[in-house]
């Protein structure tokens, strides 16, 4: 028990080792979907595990998507500046 | 008999709100939508959770990142207290770089997530105040 309290403190008192490199881009992805669930769970007049489910699977593509169309076009647009 | 009524409505929403606040959705168990409210903790909590894994709890600095501890702190009063032990020994709890970012970040989010549902439970008892006086009024 102790130990286990020991590695659930350390895991909160001691930062993650995460470098700048493109992969860490991909931690958006469970904030973009903690934010549509938590944005559908008070926006739904009834919940049901379908309707939830499928609700917040649109919204999130949607919003990935967007967010792929605009990073797209951002790298587009800076590699016809640099060349 | 009207004016007692109104006051126990604002009461009401009061204690919605702050019970919002102190425990993510609680506003919403307390308005019987159990299901919402199941959703709303889970989320929250595990985004939190994440954001101090990632960054440790040295992400919440009311000294260097007020802005970022405004946010945090719409998780729970809670956070005061992390924010208290970060403050008083500042060396023991630094974090610099893309943790510091993504901890910030997820940390911050959770807590704005939590506004929004505070306000949504205290419009939900708003409206359900209403409900029986526009029965009697219909």
């Amino acid at each position: 028990m102790s130990l286990m309290l020991f590695f659930a403190t350390a895991s909160i008192t001691i930062p993650e080792k995460i470098g700048t490199d493109p992969q860490s881009i991909l931690w958006l992805l469970p904030l973009a979907a903690a934010i549509v669930i938590v944005y559908k769970a008070t926006k739904l007049p009834t919940i049901t595990l379908g309707t939830f489910v499928k609700e917040t699977a649109v919204l999130f593509g949607s919003i990935i998507i967007f967010i792929t169309i605009i990073a797209s076009a951002l790298f587009a647009l800076a590699w016809l500046i640099s060349e | 008999m009207v004016k007692r009524s109104k006051e126990n409505n604002v009461v009401f929403l009061i204690t919605v709100g702050l019970l919002a606040w102190v425990v993510p959705g609680a506003g919403h168990y307390m308005l019987k939508e159990k299901k919402r409210s199941i959703i709303i903790f889970a989320t929250i909590v595990l985004t939190f959770l994440v954001g101090l894994y990632v960054g440790s709890i040295g992400v919440i600095n009311p000294v260097n990142a007020k802005a970022w501890y405004l946010a945090q702190i719409m998780n729970s009063p809670m956070v005061a207290a992390l924010g208290h032990l970060t403050a008083t020994a500042p060396e023991k709890y630094r974090v610099f770089g893309k943790p510091n970012e993504i901890g910030q970040i997820y940390t911050g989010i959770a807590g704005l997530l939590n506004l929004l549902c505070v306000v949504n439970a205290v419009y939900l008892a708003h409206l359900r105040g209403r409900e029986p006086r526009n029965k009697l009024r219909g």
